[in-house]
This record gives C-alpha cells, structure tokens and sequence, in this order.
C-alpha cells in the first residue's frame, strides 16, 4: 500500500516537473522562433510508450516503457541545424547519426522482486544505413538499468526503421545474463 | 511456456500500441492506403519513357523547362540550370510507388547550380535523389526545413522566408507564399510549429519563373504574385483532385491551377504534379490531366498551356 502511494506520488512529482520543463524550453523557443520547441503536443506524444521484454532467467517480464532525451549530438546535419539537441529531437536529427543520452522509466505487468517499476539510462549512437538512416539505421550503444533496487549494465544493439519511429533494440547484461528485446516508439 | 506467453504478449502490445501511436500521429489513414494501394502497386514496374534526353543541358538558352515528371522540372535560363523538388526514386518515401519513370536520368544532369525544395514532404525532398545529383548546387528551402535536411555534400543550403530574395550572381530567386500543409512524417516539429512549405519566383537574365511547388487556390497570395513580377512561366501543380472536399484545401485542382495561372498574369503555364504517382483517390493517373485539357480547350488557351510529357522538353526562348 506505501509503495503504490509512494509511486503515485513520484509519478505526480514527474509530471509536475515535466510541464515545468515543457514552459521553460517554450520560453527559450519563443526566444528562438524559428526552431522546433517542447510543447503540450510533444508531451502527449512521449505518452507513448514503447514496449519491452525482458527475459530474467528463469522468468520473463513485459513492460511497457517511456522514453525522453534530455541530450542528442547530431551530426548528420547540415550547418543550419545546430548540433546539441534537448529534448525535442526531429527524426532526421537523430537517424542521419546522433549520439543521445535518453532516460527511460519501465512498468512491468508483473512484479519483478517487490516492484513493477524500472530506471534506465542509456548512451546510444545511430548510424545511418539506408536513405540517410530514414529507411534503416544501425543502433549501438550502453545502458544502465535499475529494476527493483537491482542494477545491471547493458550492451545495446539494434536498429531502427519506418523513418526512425520505429526502434528494435536487443539489450545483454554479461554479468547477470539478461537479455531484454525492446520494441520503440520515438517521437522526437 | 512461460517464455512463450510472454513473447505472444509482447508482439501483441506492440502491434496494439504502434497502431494507437499511428492513430494518434495521424498517420493511420496513411498507413491504410499504404496496403490498399500502394502494396498491390508494388510489383508492378512503372511505365517507360519511351526516349530520354540524355543531354538535357544547353551550352546556352534563353529559357527551356523540361518536365522530369511530378514536381521535378530541370530549368535552364541562360547559363544556368535549376532543378525543382527533384524525385528520381521508385516510390516517394518508402510508401508510395512510382507510376512512371523519371524523364531523364539523373547522371544525365552533369550541371547544376539551383535546387529548390518546396517543402519537406517525401515526394518533394527525397533524400534519395538528392543522393544522386551533382553537389555544385545550392539548396534553398523553405524556412524550418533544416530540421529535415541532412548533410548531402552539396555546395550551399538556404532557408527561405516568404518574400525574402536570395541573389548570386545576376540570379535571383524569392520565395513567395503558397498554400499548403505541414510536417513530414505526420505528427512532428514541422506539423507542430510553423509553415514550411513555400513557391519560387526565379529571375535571371530578363527572364521571370514561377515554381508553385504543390499548392491550394488563395487568391490573395496568387494576385500578389501577379502585381509585383512579370512571369513568363509558371509550373503550376493540377492534382491531386478526389476527395474535392479535403484536397481544395490545399490542392489546386485543374479549375483552379488555371485561376492562379490568371492572377499571376504569366504567359505560359506547364502543369505539374501529376501522372507520376498514385495520389488521393483520383481515378486514374491521367485524371487531372484530362480534366485539364478539356477545360484549356474550352477556353481556348491551348497556345498558352503548355501540358507536357514526361520527359519532354522545351526551348520556350531560344
């Protein structure tokens, strides 16, 4: 019962912080009109999630997963578009070769130990390989998980395709010998 | 058993989610037709040209067009040489196949100094076929459209405002405003946050053209077009027509395109934006242009009207 009411309160707090950050990149937008910002539209659209199957021997675990990128370093692009991204990332900007830092936050349907809910980061690098990466790119990178108080680190490798929408990522930790499939939906 | 439930469960909410991530994008309808028309078009091969122009390109002329199929026209005035929304792809970003070959080949092109991007959909900047023009040309685009650009190589890349004028050497082009819609790939920074989507008026040598790029009917925008330049061409796109309803928005139909051709006072008007692709639910490939060329006829404009195959070219000044 305290840890539902924890949860809520630290989806609450999340939320809260969320919007907050939604005006402040508004403001910095209004101050650069004509570049993309955050906004209540993009908010709706990291509503949705991506999916996650995560095989912990002998169990396995579905989750439904949200992602955001707080940094992205493209340079894949032309000099008008400027390198460092927050946030708010076209698909170009990513598939035609980035590097991103992204943050994500699991919910398993079923408990893993004593909790349903996952923290991860990720350091992700995406190269393209076909049509500037908009047909197909190649995903490699590392990640840290934390699932019910357990850490682990990851190798990532994967690709994406329907213009970037669409990411399929296979996850491994060496030394716990999990391996997680993961299936994104990026929306900037 | 375990493992196997799981993994059935795991496809199943990915496809449940990625078809609610389609619908909230607004791309479910695209993705419809994407398997009603474009798949059962896929194994057909597009239709030939019967003979391409393997040297398009003049020592010197005072004003050729050659119409590359869609919205890609390769214009020469003088000494220089512009290339609008060039598609040179079998389908029009992964989804929508070609009907017709280009009229030429782009190897064909071994000069070039302008390419003008009238916004970012996929069947007007196709990374594809940027990949395989000549890199000596300066890309201008509407404004907002860098977030889409990728590096090609090419010599320069420029974002244009409305009536805003790029000069180079003797060449000037202006961007002037158009009627359309945003965004690329649905939902996104484009859809969300201005309008990137424009028309050119290139001037050079005493002579004046006007790119509509893919528009709707304003009357204001076209009749201003008209009072501040004397066009002598104008590539105004016909299609796609059906569903009229939704498509007059921001589609000219065939009526229309003869509207804008009045109120920019141009001299000749070469349609474009049709018979290449599959596009709305227009009955035929060739719909547009037969409404088209039954209206010319009775107006009797056919000196004026200039509907060219796909891959002909004419010297309009010699």
């Amino acid at each position: 019962m305290l840890l539902k009411r924890t949860t809520w309160r630290t989806g609450f707090i999340l939320l809260i912080g969320m919007m907050c950050l939604v005006n402040w990149h508004k403001a910095i937008a209004q101050e650069h009109e004509q570049r993309s910002g955050i906004s209540n539209s993009w908010l709706v659209m990291q509503a949705v999630p991506g999916v996650s199957w995560t095989c912990f021997p002998p169990q396995t675990h579905f989750s439904l997963e949200w992602e955001a990128t707080p940094v992205l370093y493209s340079w894949g692009m032309t000099k008008l578009d400027p390198p460092l991204h927050f946030f708010f990332v076209s698909q170009p900007e990513r598939f035609a070769g980035s590097v991103e830092f992204n943050i994500s936050t699991q919910f398993y349907t079923s408990p893993v130990g004593a909790s349903h809910w996952g923290f991860s980061g990720q350091l992700l690098a995406h190269l393209p390989l076909v049509e500037h990466g908009e047909y197909v790119g190649l995903n490699l990178g590392v990640a840290r998980y934390n699932i019910a108080g357990m850490s682990s680190n990851y190798i990532v490798g994967g690709f994406s395709t329907l213009f970037g929408f669409l990411h399929y990522n296979i996850k491994y930790s060496p030394a716990d010998e999990i391996w997680m499939h993961s299936i994104e939906f990026r929306f900037f | 058993m375990n493992h196997k439930n799981h993994f059935l469960r795991f496809i199943l909410f990915s496809l449940i989610i990625f078809h609610c991530s389609l619908i909230i994008t607004g791309c479910s309808s695209f993705f419809t037709r994407f398997i009603t028309n474009s798949f059962k078009n896929l194994p057909s091969a597009p239709d030939t040209v019967a003979t391409k122009i393997a040297h398009p390109i003049f020592r010197n002329v005072g004003l050729s067009v050659l119409w590359v199929g869609h919205a890609t026209c390769l214009i020469q005035i003088g000494d220089k040489i512009f290339l609008t929304d060039p598609i040179f792809t079998k389908t029009a970003g992964m989804i929508s196949k070609r009907r017709i070959e280009p009229g030429i080949l782009p190897s064909s092109i071994d000069k070039l100094d302008y390419i003008l991007i009238s916004h970012i959909h996929f069947d007007h900047l196709s990374y594809g076929s940027l990949s395989m023009l000549p890199k000596s040309a300066v890309i201008l685009m509407p404004i907002g459209s860098a977030e889409y650009m990728p590096e090609f190589g090419f010599s320069d890349y420029r974002e244009m405002n409305p009536w805003t004028t790029f000069e180079a050497d003797g060449v000037r082009i202006t961007a002037v405003p158009v009627k359309h819609f945003n965004g690329r790939y649905g939902f996104d920074g484009s859809w969300l946050n201005y309008n990137t989507y424009t028309g050119y008026i290139i001037e050079y040598k005493g002579k004046t053209v006007f790119f509509a790029g893919d528009t709707g009917y304003d009357p204001e925008k076209f009749k201003e077009i008209g009072r501040k330049f004397a066009i002598d061409v104008a590539l105004i796109p016909i299609a796609p027509i059906e569903p009229h309803d939704f498509m007059k928005r921001v589609h000219a139909d065939p009526e229309e395109a003869l509207q804008i051709f009045t109120d920019v006072h141009a001299k000749i008007m070469i349609p474009i934006h049709h018979r290449t692709f599959v596009q709305g639910l227009d009955s035929s490939l060739t719909f547009a242009q037969d409404q088209l060329k039954r209206l010319v006829t009775e107006r009797k404009i056919e000196d004026r009207v200039l509907s060219l195959k796909v891959g002909e070219q004419r010297v309009l000044v010699p």
